[in-house]
């Protein structure tokens, strides 16, 4: 690990204004099972992000189904709370270089100054230390535009009610008023007075995605989380809703984080994308930069496998294998190494790596374990009802490119294998070029995205 | 029309009842698919593509639908040709499965949650492919019994079950094998790893990808001749997307039959598409080799639809989007259906419904851009602006 | 943006908030009539009405107890259409058509006042269960469940045993039994209620759980309500026959199930009249209930609301 690797700076940290600044947020549910509703696991939906929204701009945030991006959104837009970590809201450049330096500090380090700032700094900007006349005030500046226009609308609202409910709770307008505002936000999203009072039913879907964004702009707000606005819209609807959340950003100075897994989409609208896999940031940097030059294995293969109708260069298509691992246990060392194409010792594989590989293609053989004595993640002893089955599995592991990550050979003692991997860290996002991250251990260490082996075992 | 063609579909109507009047959710559609094509139905919501999909498999419920015109012609293997719209039922159940199958959008719906996998492909096979299982079990000789022929059809009750495996162990054993190894290659063949695992497991337990191929072995069970997919992977994530249509692709490859492609999704139609028709408010406005419909687009729509989709290159809030909405079904005026929103429309457009005129080798477009006043009948002030390339009335 | 033009197209709207909420229900309204099986409901629940209310109009009412039907003991046990009793006596001289009117009246009590508080009742239980979640659900669902695995007439019976026999106990233990099914049935509206994203919507404008209450999720969890209401009110005129029926109402009370039980010992003697009339009564008043409430639940069905 060469490059800067500080897990407490934040992606765009210090580079320009953010109206939102998250430092290693985490959303862990927790699993219950039994009578007594024991807490037996986590789901880990967001798993250590750290991400600043840009002022102005528009960020996209890809990634496929499961890996916590609509939980991110959720976090962002105070529909849920994270487990873990720290939300700043609207914090320059300097304020969050000066975030950065003093959470570097142990409390031993940092001296009376110091304090004093962090303390100034909590309280202006830090959701939860805020007072609550400011976290009202970033609660208003936040809106949401949701995915199903129909669900996201109450079937037994009124237009006029729907969109002209900020106002009335905020207590901003009443009465003629209201109607007035509301008419004037229906106007900019395109429908007139006519559609005031008529029921959400009543509507195309486009129409009711225009009534969703009136109502979001309600309170003239600075940032809005848009969670994916057209995937359930045709193309032809979709294209004009685009066009007017492009016009409304520049009439309205609005930030938009833009939540999708649609890979044309995020590249027509976004200035800079992060892309998620499993919970964390894998990828981040300008939009154009991320797609044409990726630099994590993972932007390759979303890349490679959208299908697209501009003449594709010949290059070698990646793709993934295996199927989404389980988000209670991901895997060891970086999460996407089990499918990766390109994986290697140094990427974290582990004993449970083995396993599962074995379940999958050898389920016999797996059958023959009686038992898995681990003394960590990386090594452990597995026992099996004979000796035959532990020496076939040991030749086994031998032909995985896991071995290669193998602290001392396979040992086999009667039925039982000895297996020991080397320990590696979890793969943390660094900073490979201005502006540029990645949280895959090989580019990190090549300095660029590693290349396909021509020839791959397994 | 060559006889090398497998399925034609002629001037196909549906119109479904409903309290506003009639829906005309299909309007005289005609196209026709050759063996080992794969043909694809494109449009947006409500332009009829699923209707027509299922209409050749006579999946429409009648009532609220009804054909009102056309026919859904079958080759069969003597060369002949049998129209699916007016067989008997017996007879449409015959065809079904076995010479043309489809899936599904969602393969969750698809598939019983109440039965392992293994059963419900069981059940497959028993339909199906009996002589081969019995042939498997080595049973074909002495005629396997009505009670055997139950069982590996999966239609027996447990006591019936219990009354076989008690009289003839030898057989029941040997057949039950059969099943399971039918059921396990067939799952292999899709690429499911592990498949002995799977055939033990419920729907719920499986992912989406997973229970599409479950889906895709189902239907190939049987080796039809025509697989129809109904937005097959629409649901699905992009990673999981590319590998079912390399999957689909490939077994169509290995086993030679025609796909007919139901999607929304312009760019999946120019990676696995031979041809392509696209659709709009229940008529084809356009159809041809697909490489050239998408890349020298000749109807207005389709040439809207494809500057809509948003593209990297595309300055941002220049979408060209296509201004208006689709127009109800309901009772429509005869008049081209995309008259209302299209940049080209004069008063012929608003007078006379378009007829599939041809522009090229397999090219055909419904566009009164390509045809001329006299044919149409019409003053020549009265036609739209004329297009570069001239088309000639097929047929 | 505020001239006389603009705020006279506000007033406009002002009042055609009315008349659009009143478009709405008139199409519901216009669904409901549509079936003739619920109108046929409809019109039998209100004749049963009209008889209700108009009791004392209709017959002179009995002192000193109105719901005692007067003795006529010249004519006991006589079949209809003799000495004015249209419908016949019953052996104290009781005449049938007085006990049918002035049944009714007892039946509108019993079916509103039980149906009223089982409902409000339970729909409290149920909607503070699914909006807290948590521990009080699981505790408030599991004493739901206890008083489901006991089968509602036994409950019933044996409650008003040993409260002792009287309508008011009638009452009291059909209320007891009947309001475990609201709480249910709107927890689990509630629970799908609140996945909906308009649920999230309102939670990011800022407003307070009881608006969110008030607003998005009472409104779209009722409907299966009114119909299990409206089906009750058939039934527990139902399950109350039945109670008093076997004796736990006062002796010689005019309610339906009390007469059917009288006339018993006539049967076997050809004297049909008092049972026959008064289970009549009692099917024709279930039965116009439970098809107005099929009607309305074809009609509210969330699969065809909203088009």
């Amino acid at each position: 690990m060469t490059m800067l690797n500080n897990p407490q700076s934040t992606l765009f940290g210090g580079a320009t204004d953010a109206v939102l600044s998250m430092r290693d947020v985490k959303v862990h549910y927790p699993v219950k099972e039994g009578l007594l509703q024991q807490v037996t696991g986590y789901v880990r939906a967001v798993d250590g992000v750290s991400l600043s929204i840009p002022r102005g701009q528009t960020l996209g945030l890809v990634g496929e189904s499961g890996c916590g991006k609509t939980t991110l959104g959720r976090v962002i837009s105070g529909l849920v709370a994270p487990t873990n970590g720290e939300l700043w809201v609207d914090v320059t450049a300097d304020d969050q270089r000066e975030i950065d330096r003093l959470s570097a500090l142990s409390p031993k380090e940092m001296g009376q100054a110091d304090q004093a700032t962090l303390k100034r700094l909590k309280e202006s900007h830090l959701l939860g230390s805020m007072s609550r006349e400011k976290q009202r005030q970033y609660r208003r500046n936040c809106q949401v535009v949701f995915q199903d226009a129909f669900s996201s609308l109450n079937p037994r609202q009124l237009v006029r009610d729907i969109v002209g409910r900020p106002l009335r709770v905020h207590r901003e307008a009443s009465g003629d008023e209201l109607d007035e505002k509301v008419v004037e936000l229906l106007e900019k999203v395109g429908l007139g007075r006519q559609h005031l009072l008529r029921y959400p039913h009543q509507f195309s879907g486009g129409q009711r995605q225009r009534i969703s964004i009136a109502r979001a702009l309600a309170l003239n707000p600075e940032f809005v989380v848009l969670d994916e606005p057209t995937s359930a819209l045709d193309v032809s609807v979709q294209a004009q809703i685009l066009n007017l959340l492009v016009e409304l950003q520049k009439d309205m100075g609005l930030t938009y984080l833009f939540i999708t897994h649609d890979l044309g989409v995020v590249q027509h609208m976004a200035d800079s994308i992060a892309v998620m896999y499993l919970g964390q940031i894998a990828e981040f940097g300008p939009t154009a930069d991320v797609f044409n030059n990726p630099l994590h294995p993972y932007t390759r293969i979303l890349r490679d496998s959208n299908p697209t109708l501009e003449d594709d260069d010949k290059r070698e298509k990646w793709d993934l294998s295996g199927t989404v691992p389980n988000p209670i246990n991901p895997p060891r060392g970086c999460r996407l190494h089990p499918r990766c194409p390109v994986a290697k010792a140094e990427c974290g594989w582990s004993v449970d790596d083995v396993l599962i590989d074995t379940e999958r293609h050898a389920p016999v053989l797996f059958e023959t374990i009686t038992r898995v004595q681990r003394s960590s993640d990386f090594s452990a002893r597995i026992e099996f009802d004979q000796a035959e089955p532990a020496t076939q599995f040991a030749t086994r592991v031998g032909q995985l490119s896991a071995h290669d990550a193998l602290d001392k050979p396979v040992a086999v003692e009667g039925a039982s294998v000895d297996m020991s991997f080397v320990e590696v860290s979890d793969a943390e996002l660094a900073q490979m070029q201005e502006g540029r991250w990645s949280s895959c251990t090989r580019t990190q260490q090549i300095g660029a995205l590693p290349e396909l082996d021509s020839k791959k075992s397994q | 029309m060559s006889d090398t063609t497998l399925l034609r579909v002629e001037d196909l109507s549906v119109h479904f009842r409903s309290s506003r009047g009639v829906a005309h959710a299909v309007d005289h559609v005609s196209f026709d698919i050759k063996p080992h094509e794969t043909l694809a139905l494109v449009g947006e919501t409500g332009c009829g593509k699923s209707v027509t999909a299922r209409s050749i498999l006579r999946l429409v419920p009648e009532p609220p639908g009804e054909y009102a015109s056309g026919a859904v012609f079958l080759r069969n293997a003597d060369g002949s040709e049998s129209d699916i719209l007016s067989s008997s039922p017996k007879e449409v159940r015959a065809i079904r499965g076995d010479r043309i199958s489809m899936i599904f959008q969602d393969p969750g719906k698809a598939l019983n949650p109440g039965l392992t996998i293994g059963r419900q492909l069981a059940e497959v096979f028993g339909e199906h492919r009996l002589s081969m299982l019995f042939e498997n079990a080595e049973m074909a000789g002495s005629k396997p019994s009505r009670l055997a022929q139950r069982v590996a059809q999966q239609r027996a009750n447990a006591f019936q079950k219990l009354l076989f495996d008690v009289t003839s162990r030898g057989a029941s054993k040997r057949l039950q094998k059969a099943i399971d190894e039918s059921v396990m290659d067939a799952l292999a063949d899709t690429g499911i790893p592990n498949p002995r695992k799977i055939m033990q497991s419920y729907p719920h337990e499986l992912s989406g990808g997973m229970k599409q191929r479950v889906m895709i072995a189902q239907a190939l069970a049987c080796d039809p001749d025509l697989l129809i997919a109904d937005e097959p992977t629409t649901a699905l994530d992009v990673t999981i997307q590319a590998r079912i249509l390399e999957l689909i692709h490939q077994m169509q490859q290995r086993r030679g039959m025609a796909i007919l492609y139901i999607t929304h999704d312009l760019s999946l139609v120019r990676e696995f598409a031979d041809r392509v028709a696209v659709m709009y408010a229940g008529r084809i406005v356009e159809m041809g080799p697909s490489a050239d419909v998408l890349a020298s687009p000749q109807h207005p729509y389709t040439q809207g639809l494809l500057n809509a989709i948003p593209r990297a290159a595309t300055p941002r809030g220049e979408l060209a989007a296509i201004p208006g909405t689709v127009p109800q079904l309901i009772e429509p005026p005869a008049q081209c259906h995309f008259a209302t929103r299209c940049e080209f429309a004069s008063a012929a457009c608003r007078s006379v419904v378009p007829v599939p005129l041809t522009t090229g080798p397999g090219r055909t477009v419904a566009c009164h851009r390509f045809d001329c006043a006299e044919s149409l009948g019409v003053p020549a002030d009265d036609m739209p602006v004329a297009a570069t390339v001239k088309g000639k009335p097929s047929r | 943006m505020s001239n006389s033009t603009a705020t006279a197209g506000i007033d406009e709207s002002n009042q055609s908030v009315m008349s659009v909420k009143w478009t709405r229900r008139k199409e519901v309204a216009r669904e409901v009539f549509s079936n003739p099986l619920t109108v046929l409901g409809m019109v039998i629940i209100g004749a049963f009405f009209l008889m209700a209310l108009l009791a004392p109009l209709l017959t002179e009412p009995n002192q000193p107890d109105a719901y005692q039907s007067p003795r006529d003991w010249a004519n006991i046990d006589s079949p209809p259409g003799i000495d004015g009793h249209v419908l016949g006596t019953d052996s104290q001289g009781g005449d049938v058509l007085y006990g049918i009117i002035w049944g009714s009246r007892l039946s509108l009590q019993l079916s509103l006042t039980v149906v009223g508080f089982t409902l409000v009742f339970g729909a409290i239980i149920g909607s503070v269960a699914a909006m807290r979640g948590g521990r009080l659900d699981n505790f408030l669902m599991r004493l739901v469940d206890v008083f489901l695995s006991i089968p509602e007439l036994i409950f019933a019976l044996a409650i008003a045993a040993v409260l002792g026999p009287s309508f008011r106990n009638i009452i009291l233990a059909l209320a007891a039994v009947f309001w475990v099914k609201y709480a249910r049935i709107i927890r689990g509206e509630i629970i799908r209620i609140k996945q909906a994203e308009y649920v999230a919507a309102a939670r990011v404008t800022g407003d307070s759980t009881w608006n969110i209450y008030r607003k998005d999720v009472l409104p779209n969890a009722v409907t299966p309500l009114v119909v299990q209401a409206t089906l009750d009110m058939g039934n527990v005129v139902l399950i109350g026959a039945t109670l008093s029926f076997i004796g736990l109402a006062q002796a010689g009370l005019t309610e339906w199930g009390a007469m059917v039980s009288a006339g018993q010992s006539g049967l076997l003697a050809g004297e049909w009249w008092v049972s026959t009339f008064a289970g009549l009564a009692i099917v024709l008043w279930a039965l116009a209930f439970n098809l107005v409430g099929d009607g309305l639940r074809d009609v509210l069905d969330p699969k065809t609301e909203g088009r």
